[in-house]
């Protein structure tokens, strides 16, 4: 289960882009979730929120695809358990 | 041993292209590029002009900007993602074409954008060594020749543009204006080369330098690139701000590489500094990859007063990166 600020971060995203919350494995790009820039606001977000640091290599796209791929990184990182 | 950018220059080739122009060739409207990358028009060079046709425009530029003649010059550093040649550099046929200039050494840089950074660390070790006195550094950047303008490449072709800027460090300030070299640091992660780059001509594309598989156009993982020039940026900006105990309210302005005026955008809310204290003209020139931060630093003169702090910021390909603090 994502964290409640994620949660948060994406439904509005979601209305922003005028959109329905997507599936589990549907990519946020493509969903219109996300952009190259709000990727950026995202990840800033994780890192404050739950006082990580997203490591270089992990710092990619692919990383925050869909919010199941977040969750896994986020249950990797300790932050979901 | 400090050194100075005592002059600087810059050249743009006449020819604008507007959205207008390009966005059919992509499959784009114009507002779509302006909405994505800020840009609004880019030079472009005209068929018979060449990247070292440009540098050597903006090098006599700088040195009409300064007290010196090509002939007092003691070294080239020449920085290009565009180069004349495969063989030989640029910086050698920059030497040619400068009238007056002497058979100095002259040397190609291959760090992407931030060329700018990567050539004054070598001018600074060159005029601390006593190597040199007078060192030319510049950018210059054709890369109109080899985009492709296909909708497939909307993404990356609608950035670029083209153009050159020099800058003189010398090992004496020579004028209030002069910038005075207070600290640098660079860095690079090969780890993400293949996240902006062009492959071929290049022996690790199979059998020949070109082959048929090849790819001859730039490629970009756009978000990888700007998910760390962003971090990158921002942690060069405080580290070398940290290390001088500076903090960015005593930064007159900060002179960024142009790469797109969302990023910088996104790298002034990071850095939680207002808009109108980072250098653009990207709306103008667009990206002109290695020549941008040259041009940047050239046109910024002209809105700095004496007694300023500067910053220098810059990404690009490989990934390289950095920062410089100036001080006039």
């Amino acid at each position: 289960m994502l964290p409640n600020a994620i949660i948060t971060y994406l439904h509005q995203a979601a209305k922003e882009a005028r959109t329905e919350m997507p599936e589990n494995n549907t990519s946020l790009f493509e969903a219109g979730l996300l952009d190259s820039f709000s990727l950026v606001e995202f990840v800033t977000l994780l890192e404050n929120e739950f006082g990580i640091r997203v490591s270089d290599a992990e710092l990619r796209p692919e990383t925050f695809e869909t919010m199941a791929k977040i969750e896994d990184y986020l249950t990797k990182s300790r932050v979901v358990v | 041993m400090s050194c100075y950018l005592t002059a600087s220059g810059a050249f743009l080739p006449e020819r604008i292209v507007t959205n207008a122009e390009l966005a059919p060739l992509l499959g784009v409207t114009p507002e779509w590029i302006e909405m994505n990358s800020g840009i609004r028009e880019r030079r472009r060079v005209a068929a018979h002009q060449s990247a070292s046709d440009l540098a050597t425009e903006a090098v006599k530029n700088a040195l009409m900007n300064s007290t010196l003649k090509a002939e007092e010059l003691d070294y080239l550093i020449g920085g290009t993602l565009s180069p004349d040649f495969q063989i030989p550099g640029i910086a050698p046929l920059v030497q040619r074409k400068l009238s007056g200039c002497r058979m100095i050494p002259a040397l190609d840089i291959r760090a992407g954008c931030a060329s700018i950074l990567y050539s004054l660390q070598l001018a600074q070790g060159l005029i601390a060594s006593k190597v040199a006195k007078n060192i030319c550094c510049f950018g210059t950047e054709t890369q109109s020749k080899g985009l492709d303008l296909n909708p497939r490449s909307a993404e990356i072709s609608m950035l670029f543009g083209d153009g050159a800027g020099a800058i003189i460090v010398s090992d004496q300030p020579k004028d209030e204006m002069s910038w005075r070299l207070d600290d640098l640091l660079i860095a690079s992660d090969g780890n993400f080369a293949e996240d902006l780059c062009l492959r071929a001509p290049g022996t690790a594309n199979g059998a020949r330098w070109v082959d048929s598989n090849s790819q001859i156009f730039p490629q970009m993982n756009g978000r990888t690139v700007i998910l760390h020039a962003v971090r990158k940026l921002t942690e060069a900006a405080q580290t070398i701000l940290m290390r001088n105990q500076l903090t960015l309210d005593e930064v007159d302005l900060i002179i960024p590489h142009q790469a797109n005026l969302n990023l910088l955008r996104t790298l002034g809310k990071k850095l939680a500094i207002d808009e109108s204290r980072i250098f653009t003209n990207v709306d103008r020139y667009g990206n002109t990859s290695g020549a941008s931060a040259f041009i940047a630093f050239s046109e910024a003169q002209a809105q700095l007063q004496p007694k300023a702090k500067i910053l220098l910021l810059a990404f690009g390909a490989g990934f390289t990166w950095g920062a410089a603090l100036l001080t006039n």
